[in-house]
């Protein structure tokens, strides 16, 4: 008998011999002298739990109890909570090393198998990318369960349904898909799973892996899932009938299908009063067009328009502008290019050192190159308004979306004037108009055309008016609110 | 994982699409703003070759051309070679040039430029046009502006302006921080602080009563050792589209009461008892032009109503301000206005036989019939049509002087 343990147990340190961290401990069943054995690996199993509900349990056990069988061990002796029995070696590994605790009895032919991986886990803390003044303060962080507690703990809901799922043939990880039962259409609840049946990869580190992966356009500038770290955010999407991806390991989830819209618009426009929200989501918009199209303007009007500025703000760009060497595009790129260096570089930097390099870098180099006589005034006062606004838009790839369209306006605007600039966003209309997230136009409700939803598009109606979800997803579900 | 099938097809109509887009230019005349000579204003004068002129003559500049017009163009300068590196105003330079040619085309003197400037013209800024009046006697404005009415770069917004004296003379300041043009530009804006500045005549304007062949008036400028001052109007004939006169100061005056397009102004006038100076703060003018057509005969009645403050008086023991001397000073101002009246309505309608103040147009809307009639010869008709006119003063308040 206690050779089929030996035995056991030797295949297992065979198996196992590669991995350090895997910590084999024999013992004697208490007053029983049945010999036994536990396996887990060290720092990912946690301790206290093995030593108070596994060990204790099977050291103390008085002699009458032997002959041991399994279901008495699993009944009455485990005071755990977790606890399943495996019949081959092969699974037991995979599962050890995972963070659960093998128990091996002489005499029980199965493999016990407690759950005790502990989840190291950050606290719940206040998602660092989409920080606002008023909402919850409560951010995803990269424990998978930790994420879907969250967002069950919004509120008393049985329709919120969990999809798991595993991804990656290497590394597995759990990946899953939530959305709201009786309101996400069910077509697209199967064409997000089925996207990513379809991904088929050795390891998935990012959510952005799985973004790539099932997005519809690669090659468009424009980001066709949104992801977000806000639960929040996630909840009000399904409430609207979208589908989320959560992927354990990263605190950003992935939210599907997603129109142009929904990139510029925060969760604060819902929680302050429609006005203030109205107006901000406005001004958003506003400031990306901004973004988009100052230094293009710049050049257009500079080098092709002299006409279309006020007379005396022509004369002073002409007195500033007077022993600039660089044709127009030349002076935008080179003030351009160094901004985004310093943006990228300030991302970088400790903390500490951040600000001060913004300061060095903005205040300085352009007051500098203004002396030096490289740049423009003007510029510098374009390109800081550039960089600002962009900073105004809520979702960190649909700014950097901007940021690279902005040059090929300049481009544009270099060869043609404000006739390029005209192409150029005529060009990018129809892009947006073109491309679909998940089936859904990327431009709704601004193409194809639908006045319900614009409830919820430029401004944002009052609550009590907006009785509807969106249209455009063909909720199963249409009202939000009740008639009275 | 989908990848979108390209289809080749579709993907080089497309291209080509965009590539013809780009072939569809407009004017894509590339020209950092630097390198260009804004100009702001214009100046037409009786041909009169400046002495740098003559000189490059001798020197064998000539080309066949008749000479009819001095041609003097400011070009805002803000980037010779001595002002550059800085970008502040250098204070011994003035910041404008004034360079003129002779000749008889505008466009080809315009164009001579490029021969003599470093930095090619370019009239998107132009302000304001300054024509010589003996120059106007002699050529139509429908000629004088042909040109800029044509050019697609000059804003219909440009002023157009006349001076009794040499319109190169008024492009000229005295100081080195102000640009003549945009001086005359600014004063025209003064219109809510006196009565002597006519509305602003602007290209677009004057094209529609060029083509109406309708008579109107343009704001005169005077012009002495680099300071301007806007003096009177000059009266262009409908028919001719010439200059045929002025109208001074006072003149000027009856006819912005006749018209009641004034926006501020003072009317100074002289208390009959005391002979001391009473001055009239015009807060509201409003004129009604009534015509009549009694058995053919056309007659117009205007009635003038104003509303203003006393603004000064010359008491001479500062007595309180009691209602009998507020009804002398009504009086005593409407008589004056009267008097402006009948100056301005005298040379209008008997010196020169023009209608610039709009009876017609209140004939045409009041007795169209009756216009057809007389339309062709408006004009002359006009100058046998007997005029009557009231004028009703209010004085509502007397300032902010205590105990009145």
């Amino acid at each position: 008998m206690s050779s089929q343990l030996n035995n056991k147990l030797t295949e297992m340190r065979e198996r196992m011999s590669f991995h350090s961290d895997v910590c084999i401990r024999e013992i004697t069943l208490g007053a029983t002298e049945i010999k036994g054995a536990i396996v887990f690996v060290n720092g990912l199993a946690d301790r206290d739990l093995i030593d108070l509900h596994i060990l204790k349990a099977l050291m103390t056990l008085r002699q009458d109890c032997a002959p041991l069988t399994k279901s008495y061990v699993m009944e009455r002796v485990l005071t755990i909570s977790q606890l399943s029995e495996v019949p081959n070696i092969e699974e037991t590994v995979a599962k050890v090393l995972m963070g659960a605790t093998a128990i091996l009895i002489d005499g029980i032919p199965e493999i016990l198998l407690a759950g005790t991986t502990k989840n190291k886990s950050r606290n719940i803390e206040e998602p660092i990318s989409e920080a606002l003044v008023r909402g919850p303060r409560m951010g995803f962080n990269e424990c998978l369960s930790d994420n879907t507690a969250m967002l069950r703990r919004h509120g008393e809901n049985d329709s919120m349904v969990f999809m798991s799922m595993q991804v990656g043939s290497r590394a597995k990880k759990d990946l899953v898909i939530a959305y709201m039962k009786g309101i996400a259409e069910p077509e697209l609840v199967e064409e997000v799973a089925a996207r990513i049946c379809k991904i088929n990869i050795d390891n998935l580190p990012e959510s952005g892996y799985v973004e790539q992966l099932i997005e519809d356009d690669f090659l468009s500038p424009f980001p066709q899932i949104q992801s977000t770290e806000r639960p929040d955010r996630v909840i009000g999407a399904m409430m609207e009938g979208r589908v989320a991806i959560l992927l354990d390991g990263t605190p950003f989830a992935l939210i599907a299908p997603v129109t142009f819209s929904m990139l510029l618009q925060s969760p604060e426009d819902y929680y302050e009063r429609w006005l203030a929200g109205s107006l901000l989501r406005l001004l958003r918009f506003f400031a990306a067009m901004i973004a988009l199209l100052t230094p293009a303007m710049y050049i257009s009007f500079i080098s092709f328009h002299p006409g279309l500025i006020p007379t005396k703000l022509a004369i002073s760009i002409v007195g500033s502008r007077i022993g600039v060497p660089f044709s127009s595009l030349i002076e935008a790129l080179i003030m351009e290019v160094a901004i985004e260096i310093l943006r990228e570089a300030g991302l970088r930097l400790p903390k500490p050192i951040g600000p001060a390099m913004g300061i060095v870098g903005g205040l300085i180099i352009g007051e500098a190159a203004v002396q030096a006589g490289i740049v423009s005034p003007i510029l510098v006062i374009v390109v800081a308004v550039t960089a600002i606004s962009s900073f105004s838009i809520p979702q960190y790839s649909a700014g950097i979306a901007l940021r690279m369209l902005r040059f090929g306006a300049m481009f544009c605007a270099a060869a043609f004037g404000l006739y390029g600039v005209v192409l150029f966003v005529l060009l990018l209309s129809a892009h947006v108009c073109r491309i679909k997230s998940f089936g859904v136009p990327y431009a709704s409700p601004g193409a194809p055309y639908r006045l319900g939803d614009w409830k919820d598009f430029f401004v944002r109606a009052p609550i009590f008016m907006m009785r509807k979800r969106p249209e455009m997803m063909h909720q199963e579900s249409k009202r939000r609110q009740k008639n009275e | 994982m989908r990848r979108r099938k390209v289809d080749h097809k579709r993907w080089i109509t497309g291209c080509m699409a965009t590539l013809i887009l780009f072939l569809q230019t407009g004017c894509w005349s590339k020209d950092e703003i630097e390198d260009l000579s804004i100009y702001v204003g214009m100046a037409l004068d009786l041909p009169y070759e400046t002495v740098l002129e003559r000189k490059m003559d001798q020197l064998g500049s000539d080309y066949r051309k008749r000479n009819h017009i001095s041609f003097t163009l400011q070009i805002v300068d803000k980037q010779s070679e001595a002002k550059s590196g800085d970008t502040k105003d250098d204070p011994t330079s003035k910041p404008y040039l004034n360079i003129s040619e002779t000749g008889d085309s505008l466009f080809e003197m315009i164009r001579e430029f490029a021969t003599r400037l470093e930095r090619p013209v370019i009239g998107h800024h132009l302000k304001v046009i300054v024509i010589n009046e003996a120059l106007s006697r002699r050529y139509s404005m429908n000629n004088l502006l042909s040109f800029m009415l044509r050019d697609n770069d000059i804003r219909l917004n440009c002023l157009v302006m006349m001076s009794s004296g040499t319109a190169r003379k008024v492009m000229e300041a005295k100081g080195n921080s102000i640009i003549p043009s945009f001086r005359l530009n600014g004063m025209v804006d003064n219109r809510y602080r006196t009565l002597k500045i006519i509305p602003p005549v602007s290209l677009s304007k004057l094209e529609s009563q060029m083509n109406a062949h309708a008579s109107y008036l343009l704001q005169n400028v005077i012009a002495v050792n680099g300071e301007v001052k806007l003096s009177g109007a000059a009266v262009i004939l409908g028919k001719t589209q010439k200059f045929i006169g002025r109208l001074s100061e006072e003149e000027l005056l009856g006819t912005i009461w006749l018209t009641g397009e004034g926006k501020g102004g003072v009317v100074k006038s002289y208390d009959p008892k005391t002979k001391q100076v009473i001055t009239y703060e015009l807060k509201s003018m409003k004129s009604k032009i009534k015509s009549r057509v009694v058995g053919g005969k056309i007659s117009f009645h205007v009635s003038i109503e104003s509303d203003g403050r006393l603004i000064e008086e010359w008491m001479e023991g500062n007595e309180t301000i009691d209602d009998e001397f507020i009804i002398r000073s009504e009086k005593a101002t409407s008589k004056e206005v009267q008097r402006l009246i009948k100056l301005g309505l005298n040379k209008i309608q008997n010196r020169y036989k023009t209608d610039v103040v709009g009876f017609g147009s209140r004939l045409s809307i009041e007795h169209p019939k009756v216009w057809k009639q007389v339309k062709e010869n408006w004009d002359e008709t006009f100058s046998q049509v007997p005029i009557t006119y009231d004028v009703k003063l209010n004085i509502s308040e007397t300032g902010s002087k205590q105990g009145h």
